[in-house]
């Protein structure tokens, strides 16, 4: 097939475009899983997942554990997750960040108190899975200045930045106060924005695909499969 | 052919640019607000009076930019009344609120206790080059009998956070540390009251 030259050349000249799109799309994503005991899940059970915010240079995010939490209750095969913010606020004050247990024998120890006991009976929790981790940006290259005048406005450069997004999850049994397992992922991603008059944001989407793997590998890691 | 809206905008913005900067001097108001669960701990058998002086009801905190202007001007008195109304009847078997120390003698009860705010500190992350919001406030709390006697004094700090987001203002960041911060002082509070030596010593005499 033959296009007129006109056609042709515009086509050409948007190759960078096409070849940005594309690159966009590729972020790279490792899951590592470390097992320490066996694992299942009856279906009354359900598990809660709890974001790691001892840090004070930076804390997990909540909306990071939601997209967790909705991966895992995803499918046929979903599991029942009790939501962050319910569970402690239902807990409070035993899982706040000053106060929440670090390790199981803490657990242990906290499920002495009796209404504690009561409150996880009642929401029927047999796996806690700490997450905890953030996303920085590693390397943020380029410039982009914008104009405004009154006959009209416009933007002109080529800005682009490396994204890391970091994150490990615990898992622990609370009916043996043991841990079962880590997992842990790295997802790492190149976001361009070229523009031209107008700025074309070609964003990797670094944390989403953390979100996903871990959420998945959480899933058949609870299961057992 | 020009077009009107441009005209009016090119008549209209060099009158607003000077408003729109004055505009910006003033302090930005923040009345932190927040909802706060109810502590999930057993009651501890005791009848407690509560005062909430002024300093406490009415307590401001001003952060001043680095040329000394008045940046934000942050309320924080009545969301430390609504904490201390959750926390406090799951702690303590009765509650009575009181004006003040002296009406507290004729209302028949064990303790009185008057929480106070004495320090607040703002952390922001255009001064901190980090990329959290951070709250610290510091409290003194009193524990007096019936009769105003001293039964104990002790301090506690809290600590609250908030990582900076794309479409987060600086007023709904200052108010979610806040609202961590306070949070943080109710589970130190309602876990740490009965092992202050004063109050353990008081309550095993009780």
């Amino acid at each position: 097939m033959k296009y007129p030259e006109g056609v042709t050349g515009k086509l050409v000249s948007l190759v960078p475009v096409w070849v940005l799109m594309l690159c966009a799309g590729c972020t790279s994503t490792t899951v590592d899983e470390f097992r320490q005991g066996e694992t299942g899940i009856a279906s009354n059970e359900t598990v809660v997942i709890l974001g790691r915010r001892q840090v004070s240079s930076y804390e997990t995010s909540a909306d990071f554990v939601e997209c967790v939490g909705d991966r895992i209750a995803q499918g046929a095969n979903g599991l029942s997750v009790v939501p962050e913010q319910e569970f402690l606020d239902a807990m409070f004050p035993w899982f706040e960040p000053r106060t929440a247990p670090l390790r199981t024998q803490d657990l242990a120890r906290l499920m002495t108190e009796e209404q504690v006991a009561l409150t996880m009976r009642g929401f029927g929790i047999r796996y806690i899975i700490w997450l905890d981790g953030f996303t920085e940006t590693i390397d943020r290259s380029g410039s982009i200045s914008c104009t405004v005048a009154p006959g009209g406005a416009g933007c002109f450069g080529f800005g682009s930045w490396e994204d890391d997004a970091s994150f490990s999850a615990r898992i622990w049994d609370v009916n043996n106060y043991n841990a079962v397992g880590t997992i842990s992922t790295d997802a790492t991603g190149q976001s361009y924005v070229p523009a031209i008059v107008i700025p074309i944001p070609l964003i990797a989407r670094v944390e989403a695909n953390a979100c996903q793997r871990l959420g998945d590998q959480l899933k058949s890691f609870v299961l057992g499969s | 052919m020009k077009s009107p809206a441009i005209s009016i905008c090119r008549i209209l913005l060099p009158a607003l640019l000077p408003a729109l900067l004055l505009g910006a001097c003033g302090a930005n108001s923040v009345v932190i607000s927040g909802s706060f669960p109810t502590p999930n701990i057993g009651k501890l058998p005791i009848s407690l009076a509560v005062v909430y002086d002024d300093n406490l009801q009415e307590f401001t905190y001003t952060e001043y930019s680095e040329t000394g202007q008045e940046e934000y001007y942050i309320q924080s008195g009545q969301s430390h009344i609504q904490l201390f109304n959750a926390v406090l009847p799951a702690m303590f078997d009765d509650v009575t609120f009181v004006d003040n120390v002296e009406a507290a003698a004729g209302a028949g009860v064990d303790a009185v206790f008057v929480p106070n705010i004495e320090e607040f500190q703002l952390a922001l992350p255009a001064k901190t080059r980090l990329d959290v919001y951070e709250v610290w406030i510091k409290y003194n709390m009193r524990l007096l009998t019936a009769e105003g006697d001293y039964l104990a004094d002790w301090e506690l700090t809290s600590y609250g956070k908030t990582p900076t987001e794309t479409f987060l203002t600086t007023e709904s960041a200052i108010n979610d540390a806040a609202v961590v911060a306070l949070r943080d002082l109710a589970s130190t509070f309602a876990l740490s009251f009965s092992r202050v030596p004063e109050i353990s010593a008081w309550l095993a005499n009780r």
